[in-house]
């Protein structure tokens, strides 16, 4: 039985999708695109990303039985399970497509008709959601065998995957990273690398497959390489006018978010990368008329990102620079193929979400510096405490110490009922004409 | 006995003692007690909320909130120190916004304890972080005498017995007290020493035996009995409360005692054996093990999850709490609040159709 | 003969049922409560009293129930209205297994067992979102009156989404609609929508159980009724007058309490 899922998982993943996934683009009608003069020509890589990212939800029918699942959260060190070849779903990579294709808020409405409360993370009440009614706009999720959490991007996932591990009678591994206040010390460090030691043989339960140290490090070289060029490839948006804005990024995150460690990451970026840097050499910009650069703060309101893009395009403002989506560009690189455990400690544990506001401030202040911001957009998200709580402090700040105007938008990941249209798009215009004036 | 203002300035001018700001919710109590530290917990000051909301959102909790409002509205001048233990989102990033950003020229400590599911790693990293605690405290209080810490931890030990003593007496309804008077003096321990706290609850047990008005048993979860008029109401409708599974009651004051000779070791050996709780990521099937065991001890007919609004450590896991209860034929009521804000007509209504649906 | 009295002091009616000892409803009322509930809870009675043609020394005893019960000097006992709700349609309609009643400040699902016991009960949280006190708001923004909702949303052909939870947004968001044109009846069609989601989601939680019954004064509005029963899959029970049922259940109350007595 397992050998045929096996078989059956190896073609579909090499032959099978790629060629059924060819001949459905074929089969659909390409609709004219209404071309938008404020933006340059689209990417060609964005094709790229759908066929890679089409194809891991799609192959993950065919990982029940073949593969170990790990259900796996956006923080965790996942090189790790990669060793073991498990084939890892990520829910909040899910729950922001489905916010994004706005069917977010009637799946945590199935989330809160079984008792979970309005005020709880929409990613957590849409993946509890899809848990109980079997609904995606994926198809099916593959069942977990394995949860794997990290509470080093929030308590809020701890919270969420023990409800999982509750609901589906699966082992949970936590990786619990210290926060860290003022310093990393060397026994958080210990403490850290003691976990993972731990989980080696919870982890060979469970795939059935022995830890192989070399393995291991070839993961960890590939994540590190491809966080590195993800870091190159925001880079690249330094240039004026930038070759892509934010809001294409937030949606070229999904490799280094789902599948780092992984050889189809890395190559991704490196065709990406060649991309953006022949458009910065030949001066092809994102928006055709950057007048402003701007920087946004918290996760994408996922049901919102094209309808902000073509708001701030209009303006002549592009978002160049995003916390968020340099989060993947900032620790893995400190991945170091000699020293795996304490490296991957030191990588997840000093992370944005899991570091003190200080050290979010001066991030900031360098990102203004380096990618010459002319403001923020702070998305204040009610999902995300850790995200969220200390903008209004950080808005002040930028304010006083650099001199850089901001606005604050009440909204929500992927939960569209709680966006006021009206309000946001006061504040809003409010924040245009600050920066036009 | 003095009020708590009084009480804290008679502590700091009379005895000489530092004071510490604690925010919830576990901390080793028993260290600061050791270093002249009389540690005053801030849960729910009775504020009006001016400045807080100029630092936070409106989706972040009444506990966060009212304690940034008390620092805001100077009232911690007084104070020698604060202590954020590692409980939630919120606290965590609070924590970083008053060291960070307000500007607060006072030592401000942070207090990571380490997440189940425990390992022997937990262990280790547990008994690292009461030393580690010890050495950044040393620097700004002098050296511990080892001494004291033996002291204290014996002392919060018996602390620990007759607190359990009285809830004992609850659960087998022998005990005469009213909810809001057996809360009222168990939450005296937020800031009184042990030195008086021991005494008044000795003098508090003896008073108070006797058995319980008739009416039926409930069991409290959530975060703290506040807004404190649902322990009258209770009291009104004859309804007690038989025991609780609340954070800042029995999840963190029925500390089971240790018997290591060595202070760390014991604190850390207690730590360990605490009832499950939210903001040590116990499992949902300890919670479910340990409220059942709860309910059954008591006889209670039913739980109230008293929730503080926004706050998701508690929320998250009422869904599976209130759906094995109701397997079991235990009633369960979710009310959610803000602090001091009373309790409206519409969930005194709940509370009291509840009482009518279980008596 | 005796008689049994009930009121229910809700947030937007006051209401009064008087029963006689062979459980029969000899006279009821419905005012506004207004300003001031005990004032409301007099009118409410004499207007009952007129209607059952008897002088108020008849009655043996009363139960008071809604969120204003204890304005009601007169009465023996209060009882809170989600045990009224559920004896009361238990009564007109026995195989009742869940009642929702959707008042003006408050909306629950209530399950009920044998003999109209509460077996289990929810109510929307503090936001008025899902509850009638948000139609009337939004039926003012829109110039309708409560009357013409349910037969305007029963005639839209379509109906707009309204996307946001709370009822400030809803408001913004009906303001911006009716700027943009849309029609009247697909703006009251997908607000009702919004409050039967509401209202979905607390049933849910309790799960359905045998006939549903809806009391209070939303169940007046065939548009919320007939969405509410597409979506639960099964015909509601409404009585001709569902404002009264809280009060009939405490009039059930009374005459309870007077055989107990004797
Ligand atoms: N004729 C009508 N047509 C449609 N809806 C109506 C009509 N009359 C009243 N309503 C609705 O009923 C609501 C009032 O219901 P009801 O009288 O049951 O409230 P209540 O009992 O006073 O309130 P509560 O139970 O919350 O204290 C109003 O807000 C309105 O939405
Ligand atoms: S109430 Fe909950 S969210 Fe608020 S401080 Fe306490 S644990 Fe944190
Ligand atoms: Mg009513």
């Amino acid at each position: 039985m397992y050998l045929i899922k096996n078989l059956q998982y190896h073609f579909m993943k090499d032959l099978g999708l790629p060629a059924l996934m060819r001949f459905s683009q074929r089969t659909k009608k390409r609709r004219p695109k209404k071309l938008d003069t404020c933006f340059g020509p689209p990417l060609t890589s964005t094709g790229r990303l759908k066929e890679i990212m089409t194809r891991h939800y799609l192959l993950s029918r065919y990982a029940e039985g073949a593969r170990p699942v790990a259900w796996v959260t956006s923080g965790a060190p996942v090189e790790l399970l990669r060793a073991f070849e498990f084939y890892t779903f990520y829910p909040e990579n899910h729950g922001a497509l489905c916010g994004a294709q706005k069917v977010g808020s009637e799946l945590c409405e199935v989330a809160e008709g079984k008792g979970y409360s309005q005020d709880l993370c929409s990613y957590a009440r849409i993946d509890l959601g899809v848990c109980f009614s079997g609904r995606t706009p994926v198809g099916k999720l593959p069942k977990p065998d394995l949860l794997f959490a990290s509470n080093n991007i929030c308590q809020t996932v701890v919270y969420w995957y023990k409800v999982l591990a509750y609901h589906w009678k699966v082992p949970l591994i936590l990786f619990d990273t210290p926060y860290n206040f003022k310093d990393i010390a060397d026994s958080d460090i210990s403490y850290m690398v003691g976990q993972l030691e731990e989980m080696i043989p919870v982890l060979e339960e469970v795939s059935g497959k022995e830890f192989n140290y070399q393995r291991f490090q070839d993961v960890i070289r590939l994540a590190k390489e491809a966080s590195l060029t993800w870091g190159e490839v925001l880079a690249t948006m330094k240039a004026r006018p930038a070759p892509m804005t934010i809001f294409d990024a937030f949606g070229h995150l999904a490799p280094i978010v789902s599948l780092r460690g992984l050889p189809v990451a890395l190559n991704y970026y490196r065709v990406l990368l060649n991309e953006l840097n022949d458009r910065v050499k030949k001066g092809i910009g994102a928006i055709t008329d950057e007048r402003k650069r701007l920087m946004w703060d918290n996760i994408a309101i996922w049901y919102k990102v094209r309808d902000l893009s073509n708001r701030f395009a209009e303006r002549g403002m592009n978002f160049v620079a995003a916390t968020y989506t340099n989060a993947w560009a900032e620790t893995i690189s400190y991945l170091d193929i000699n020293h795996p455990f304490e490296s991957l400690a030191k990588a997840y544990s000093l992370v944005i979400l899991n570091n003190n506001l200080n050290h979010r401030f001066e991030l900031m202040e360098r990102l203004v510096k380096e990618y010459g911001v002319d403001g923020l957009v702070i998305h204040s998200a009610r999902s995300c405490k850790p995200y969220s709580v200390g903008q209004y402090d950080i808005k002040r700040l930028l304010m006083d110490r650099l001199g850089v105007p901001s606005v604050v938008i009440e909204a929500d990941i992927a939960d569209s009922r709680v966006f006021s249209e009206e309000q946001t798009r006061t504040r809003l215009e409010a924040f245009f004409e600050a920066m036009e004036a | 006995m003095a009020k708590r203002e009084e009480y804290i300035d008679k502590e700091k001018k009379e005895k000489g003692k530092k004071l510490f700001g604690i925010f919830p919710a576990q901390y080793p109590r028993e260290i600061l007690w050791a270093m002249n530290v009389l540690p005053v917990e801030i849960w729910d000051p009775p504020l009006e909320v001016i400045h807080a909301n100029a630092h936070l959102q409106p989706y972040i909790c009444s506990v966060v909130r009212l304690g940034l409002e008390l620092i805001l509205q100077g009232k911690c001048e007084g104070l020698d120190g604060f202590l954020f233990p590692h409980t939630c989102d919120s606290i965590q990033n609070l924590s970083s916004i008053v060291s960070d950003y307000l500007g607060v020229k006072k030592p401000c400590y942070f207090f990571y304890h380490p997440k189940s599911p425990y390992q022997d790693s937990s262990r280790v990293y547990y008994l690292e972080q009461l030393k580690g605690l010890v050495a950044r405290l040393e620097k700004q209080l002098g050296p511990l005498d080892s001494s004291q810490l033996k002291h204290r931890v014996q002392q919060g030990q018996e602390v620990a017995r007759v607190l359990k003593q009285l809830y004992d007496l609850r659960v087998q309804g022998e005990l005469e007290a009213s909810n809001a008077d057996f809360y009222r003096v168990v939450r005296r321990g937020e800031y009184l020493s042990p030195d008086d706290f021991l005494p008044l609850l000795e003098e508090f047990l003896a008073a108070a035996k006797g058995s319980a008005q008739g009416g039926p048993a409930v069991i409290m979860s959530g975060v703290l009995p506040n807004p404190k008029e649902i322990l009258t109401l209770l009291d009104e409708l004859g309804v007690r409360i038989a025991h609780d599974d609340l954070l800042n009651c029995s999840r963190r004051l029925l500390v089971p005692p240790s018997r290591a000779d060595d202070p760390f070791e014991a604190l850390t050996e207690s730590y360990f054996a605490m009832p499950p709780c939210t903001t040590k990521d116990s499992s949902v099937s300890e919670r479910v093990d340990d409220l059942l065991a709860k309910v059954e001890q008591s006889n209670a007919k039913g739980v109230i999850f008293y929730m503080v609004k926004f706050c998701e450590p508690e929320l998250f896991d009422v869904p599976q709490l209130t759906g094995e209860l109701r397997k079991r034929g235990v009633a369960t009521l979710l009310i959610d609040c803000e602090l001091n804000q009373n309790l409206s007509g519409q969930l005194a209504t709940r509370v009291e159709a509840f009482f009518e649906m279980i008596s | 003969m005796k008689y049994f009295l009930g009121i229910d002091v809700g947030a937007l009616s006051t209401n009064a049922v008087i029963l006689d000892v062979r459980r029969e409803i000899v006279g009821y009322s419905i005012v506004q409560t207004g300003a001031n509930s005990t004032e409301a809870a007099e009118e409410t009675l004499e207007k009952a009293l007129v209607m059952a043609n008897i002088d108020r020394a008849k009655i043996t005893s009363t139960v008071a129930t809604g969120y204003g019960r204890i304005s009601v000097p007169f009465a023996e006992k209060k009882v809170t209205e989600i045990s009224c709700h559920a004896l009361g349609a238990y009564y007109l309609y026995p195989d009742t297994g869940t009642v929702i009643d959707i008042g003006g400040q408050d909306s629950k699902v209530i399950r009920v067992g044998d003999g109209g016991k509460v077996l289990d009960f929810t109510m929307n949280d503090k936001c008025a979102a899902g509850t009638g006190r948000f139609l009337e708001v939004m039926a003012a923004k829109l110039r309708v009156s409560l009357d013409e909702l349910g037969d305007l949303s029963l005639q839209a052909s379509q109906e707009v989404q309204i996307s946001s939870v709370c009822t400030v947004f809803a408001e913004s968001e009906v303001v911006s609609l009716v700027a943009q044109n849309h029609p009247t009846e697909e703006i009251i069609r997908g607000l009702h929508r919004s409050i039967v989601n509401r209202i979905w989601s607390m049933v849910k939680m309790l799960g359905i159980r045998g006939a549903v019954t809806m009391s209070g004064g939303v169940a007046k509005n065939r548009g919320v009724v007939s969405l509410l029963e597409e979506r639960l899959e099964q015909p509601i029970h409404v009585h001709t007058e569902p404002q009264i049922v809280g009060a009939l259940g405490a009039a059930l109350l009374a005459l309870r309490l007077a055989q107990t007595a004797t």
